[in-house]
């Protein structure tokens, strides 16, 4: 209690920092700055060019992966896929029964023998 | 193989397979779910309405027993023929009588399937009548017309000329 009531505040400040300074070298010594990579800045700078080159032909894949496999993209993508081939499918299937439909007709009333 | 281009592969195999699909189910389903009717080409090729359909029914069911008899003679003129014909080499005068026979038939029984398609055609609206009688006379009587032309195309003469 006597401590906290110290009516001079700028001595406290001066033995904070020196303390603090105390500290540091302290936690400096127990725990040291490991030393860099060799050539470290170096890499450091090959990683900047190697981010800034134009992109590869397997980052473009990747991209494209990325963006097919995206849920959105996808779903449209089958569903366009669906509706085409339902599309396609019901036209096909309709001149082929058209066709059936004329033949049999055909075998109806005019035999064979007669074409 | 590189990751990406397994991927790439499979998803376009799969977008294929899901467009095959689909097209190979609604293709059938087209199929199975249209009429099994002998008639059903006429009412949807030349947009008939009940009455007219009616009608074409009518004269169908009645064409059919006279068909189905001059078939009969045909298919027993034929048989004469062969008879006749037998395993020789030459055309006898009674193989000859036979197939003028069998020729009288045909044009009885073509004639009588043309008045049907005529008939036929007097049922329906004006424009999809001549249509009809136009696509059902190509249909049974074209094809001879086609070999006719192909075989004085091919022999480098006309009939009727010199």
């Amino acid at each position: 209690m006597k401590e906290n009531m110290n009516p001079d505040p700028g001595s406290n400040r001066c033995s904070g920092e020196a303390s603090d300074d105390k500290l540091r070298e302290v936690l400096r010594a127990v725990r040291p700055l490991p030393s860099l990579p060799p050539r470290f800045q170096e890499n450091v700078w090959r990683r900047i060019e190697d981010s800034e080159a134009p992109v590869k032909s397997g980052s473009r894949l990747d991209a494209l992966i990325a963006l097919v496999l995206r849920p959105r993209f996808a779903y449209a993508t089958i569903a366009t896929l669906m509706l085409a081939g339902v599309l396609l499918g019901t036209y096909r299937g309709a001149q082929t029964a058209r066709q059936t439909e004329q033949a049999r007709y055909l075998a109806a009333v005019a035999p064979d023998s007669l074409r | 193989m590189n990751r990406s281009l397994v991927i790439l592969l499979g998803v376009l195999a799969l977008g294929a397979a899901i467009f095959a699909g689909s097209y190979f189910v609604s293709q059938r389903a087209c199929a199975i779910t249209r009429s099994a009717d002998d008639l059903s080409w006429l009412h949807d090729e030349f947009h008939l309405n009940g009455a007219e359909m009616a009608r074409v029914r009518q004269l169908h069911e009645g064409y059919m027993p006279q068909c189905a008899k001059m078939c009969v003679l045909i298919a027993a003129k034929n048989a004469e023929v062969q008879a006749a014909l037998g395993s020789g080499t030459n055309v006898t005068a009674e193989a000859q009588q036979k197939l003028t026979e069998l020729g009288g038939l045909r044009a009885q029984c073509q004639a009588q399937m043309l008045r049907h398609f005529i008939e036929v055609s007097q049922a329906m609206p004006p424009e999809e009548g001549r249509r009809y009688l136009a696509e059902m006379k190509k249909l049974t009587l074209g094809s001879h017309e086609e070999i006719e032309q192909s075989m004085s195309d091919h022999n480098g003469h006309e009939h009727g000329t010199n």
